[in-house]
């Protein structure tokens, strides 16, 4: 038999799930999207929706699993949208490279001088230059690193997600990675 | 002989996006020899290989490292506050 609810019987419920989950589901969109105002508003997004499709959760889910199904879209969403939030604030490849696509003389790359590439990685000066050079990049292009290198997700994949084709990603994986190197050079590997 | 030069030479701007691209993806067999002979060819570009994929190994250490520090359930009372009262 199946119950019938009434908007006070969901209520509760879905307070009693605030109560439960709402610290992990803030934990885990904080950890995607490195941004406290942001991971609030999935966060509530999150309970919200979850109060519009009640009808659709049959109990045959846990509700954490559920509330994270519901989450993972959201984040997608905000993805994408901050994907196409694009700012202008990067380098261009006329920085560096001239007109007959030949690196400009400044920056050719250079030998980097470091001792022990492992005790560079350790290094805790180093990873305060890399949040740094990371911070720098643009919204956009940071959503790209994060699905590359944290989630390991696959070309194709991040490809679907975000609707672009397979030359936008390699351009801006590239750009952004053009950035990366310039921003360690000059914080880092030069100083 | 000049259309098979053009064919396979490539300008450093171009390697350098396949030596990113060649850390993702399996590049054609074009690409591949195009880049080889570049980079026999080109000091800069054979450096900024290196580079590439030592970046690549500083990301994927550091972003693993920083989720990793962010594992322990951040409670944060006032959003489960805001919610609640928004039901």
């Amino acid at each position: 038999m199946k119950e019938v609810m009434n908007t006070t019987n969901v209520n509760a419920i879905i307070k009693c799930w605030v109560e439960l989950y709402s610290d992990q589901l803030y934990t885990w969109a904080f950890c995607k999207t490195s941004n406290k105002e942001t991971a609030e508003d999935l966060v509530q997004e999150t309970f919200l929706a979850a109060v519009h499709s009640f009808q659709t959760f049959e109990n045959k889910s846990e509700p954490k699993t559920w509330l994270f199904s519901i989450m993972k879209n959201k984040i997608a969403d905000h993805y994408r949208k901050s994907f196409r939030m694009s700012e202008n604030k990067t380098v261009s490849f006329n920085q560096l490279f001239n007109s007959n696509e030949d690196w400009i003389a400044e920056q050719r790359p250079q030998q980097w001088h470091s001792d022990n590439e492992e005790h560079l990685l350790d290094n805790s000066d180093f990873k305060r230059t890399l949040t740094h050079c990371l911070e720098k990049l643009p919204v956009n292009w940071k959503t790209f690193i994060v699905l590359k290198y944290l989630e390991e997700k696959d070309s194709k994949l991040i490809c679907q997600e975000l609707e672009i084709t397979a030359t936008n990603y390699w351009q801006i994986l590239h750009r952004a990675k053009l950035q990366l190197r310039k921003c360690l050079e000059l914080n880092w590997f030069k100083k | 002989m000049k259309y098979i030069i053009d064919y396979l030479m490539l300008s450093c701007k171009k390697a350098a996006l396949l030596i990113d691209k060649k850390a993702g993806i399996k590049l054609t067999m074009r690409e591949n020899i195009q880049l080889s002979i570049h980079t026999s060819m080109c000091n800069a570009c054979t450096i900024y290989i290196k580079q590439s994929l030592l970046i690549d190994k500083a990301m994927r250490n550091h972003l693993h490292a920083i989720s990793q520090e962010i594992q322990t359930i951040i409670e944060n009372k006032e959003l489960k506050e805001q919610i609640i009262s928004k039901l």
